[in-house]
């Protein structure tokens, strides 16, 4: 294994309330990673900072020990791309449509066409609905989608901002199993979630945020049992 | 007798509706463009077609401003082509001068809006002080004048069909660059949501840019026309008060909207005029407006917005 996403000392703030203050993160290759914290810590606020679609106050973001630009769509033509929070996909357009944007920072590099094969293979159920308008699929194929979008980028980190946001149970079941899939299809993962005991479930090693500042780091099957984490985060408490 | 001259009149009315529906039509759509990128309504849009209908004119007499330097006057398609590109850089220099500053400030639009009007003074005011008030008709002999008799007394004049070749001819050249190319994509998904498009490695202020370039060779095509049929003077961009409000009634944000918007207003106009008073025209225009307003607030084809989660 090789470092391939190295995140230093990053701080955030919007006005005087500061969102970040020194996160620091890294990821190797074919690992998942995923940073988990409640509403506020400041998840979003990282991937966005990441992606450079916030001002970074502080710090820098490395992709295989070269610094990545400031600027957000040289981020995803550097080999970054972001599942938004939300999904984001393109309503008017359709599936065929949104898919081929994903491309778009490729600008013709590699076959596109069999890139997007092996995304229907991932999500046959895109291939189903390819002429659809993507505001007419269900959320849990427009989250397929929103991947499916991504992997279109050929990137070398996929990010993900809550990917289980407003699904039933039983979709996101599915999610995160493609996402495991996915990653054994050697796609690098850094997830963000709301949902910890899933994120903890599908990742290698998780990062714990509390209003801006790392609460804990480990492996993300010790920090499942760690008694800390069950209590804040799982909603478990230990047997007496 | 009397019915004849009616169908006649209904017939050179319509005729004469959708050639001046079509001009605005092109106007329009670069309201259209605009506002489905950034939500505004950019009212320095007339502003882009006098710079356009200026050049145009300069080109065309072979101005001599100010002893320093002299322009050949060329042929109309020449001229047509300077002011096109010209109009779409002054286009784009506004966006990056103007608008771009307050874009990265904030993302109130109406910071924009307001902007936006001032900008439209400040280039009305520069065309009075550079060159005057004066009306000035560009040459008469530029576009064949030939008028052909198709019965019943309705003739057409071949400006108009041209006005209404030409505008379909630029129509289709948008529609064909935003339904068959890459940036026509991204800019289809910029109009659903700029944040994300940028998500796809699309240059945003790059895209910005491009969408002022077609917004401002679009109203020049326009203002050509237009300088050709009222004359062309500073306050000329006044005029797409009327484009903006066929692109509302269309539903602003939707091209094919500013379309249908554009050809509903020019009939509308020239009905008026054909069969009750010339002056009556924008009162007919307004009113069609505020009944709209009140009846389908989002115009025709306006983009119902709902989101799901």
């Amino acid at each position: 294994m090789s470092m391939l996403l190295e995140v230093n000392n990053l701080h955030v703030s919007y006005g005087a309330i500061k969102a970040l203050q020194g996160f620091s993160l890294y990821l190797e290759e074919r690992e998942i990673v995923s940073v988990i914290g409640a509403n506020g810590a400041g998840k979003s606020t990282f991937m966005n900072a990441v992606m450079g679609m916030v001002k970074r106050d502080q710090g820098a973001v490395f992709l295989k020990g070269e610094k990545l630009p400031g600027k957000n769509f040289m981020v995803v033509q550097n080999g970054l791309s972001l599942v938004p929070e939300g999904r984001k996909v393109f309503a008017p357009l359709t599936v065929l449509e949104n898919l081929k944007i994903g491309a778009f920072s490729r600008a013709g590099h590699g076959d596109v066409n069999k890139d997007m094969e092996w995304v229907f293979s991932l999500f046959p159920r895109l291939k189903e609905r390819i002429h659809q308008h993507a505001g007419t699929l269900s959320g849990g194929e427009q989250q397929m989608l929103a991947i499916g979008r991504a992997l279109m980028a050929r990137p070398q980190v996929l990010l993900l901002d809550e990917p289980s946001l407003g699904l039933a149970p039983i979709i996101i079941r599915d999610i995160f199993a493609e996402l495991r899939r996915i990653n054994e299809e050697g796609v690098s993962i850094l997830l963000v979630e709301q949902n910890a005991r899933q994120a903890l479930l599908l990742s290698h090693r998780t990062y714990v945020l509390q209003t801006g500042h790392l609460l804990k780091e480990g492996l993300s099957k010790d920090l499942l049992s760690d008694p800390e984490i069950k209590a804040a985060y799982l909603g478990t408490r230990e047997k007496r | 007798m009397e019915n004849s001259v009616q169908f006649s009149t209904l017939f050179q009315q319509i005729i004469n509706g959708l050639s001046l529906g079509s001009v605005y039509a092109l106007i329009a759509v670069g309201y259209s463009l605009v506002y489905s990128i950034l939500s505004f309504s950019n009212f320095a849009h007339g502003g882009f077609l006098v710079v356009g209908g200026y050049i145009c004119y300069g080109l065309l007499s072979g101005v001599d401003v100010y002893g320093f330097f002299e322009i050949p006057s060329s042929g109309i398609w020449l001229a047509s082509l300077g002011a096109l590109g010209g109009a779409g850089i002054v286009a784009v220099l506004t966006e990056r001068l103007a608008y771009k500053p307050i874009r990265e400030r904030t993302s109130m639009t109406l910071y924009l809006l307001i902007a936006s009007m001032g900008v439209s003074i400040v280039i009305e005011n520069i065309f009075v002080i550079l060159v005057g008030g004066r009306f000035r008709a560009l040459p008469q002999d530029i576009f064949p004048s030939a008028l052909f008799n198709l019965g019943w007394n309705v003739t057409v004049s071949s400006s108009d069909i041209l006005s209404l070749v030409v505008a379909v001819f630029f129509l289709g050249g948008l529609q064909f660059f935003l339904s068959r190319t890459r940036w026509g994509l991204a800019i289809r998904a910029a109009a659903c949501d700029l944040h994300t498009a940028g998500l796809m490695g699309v240059n945003v202020s790059l895209l910005i840019s491009i969408v002022f370039f077609v917004a401002g060779l679009l109203a020049t095509v326009g203002g050509i026309f237009l300088s050709v049929r009222y004359t062309l003077y500073p306050q000329l961009g006044g005029i797409t008060t009327k484009a903006f409000v066929a692109a509302v009634i269309g539903g602003l944000g939707s091209l094919p909207g500013a379309v249908v918007g554009s050809l509903i207003l020019g009939l509308a106009e020239m009905l008026t005029a054909g069969f009750i008073s010339s002056q009556m025209r924008d009162l007919v225009v307004f009113s069609m407006l505020v009944i709209m307003l009140l009846v389908k607030p989002a115009g025709f084809f306006g983009r119902q917005i709902s989101d799901k989660i």
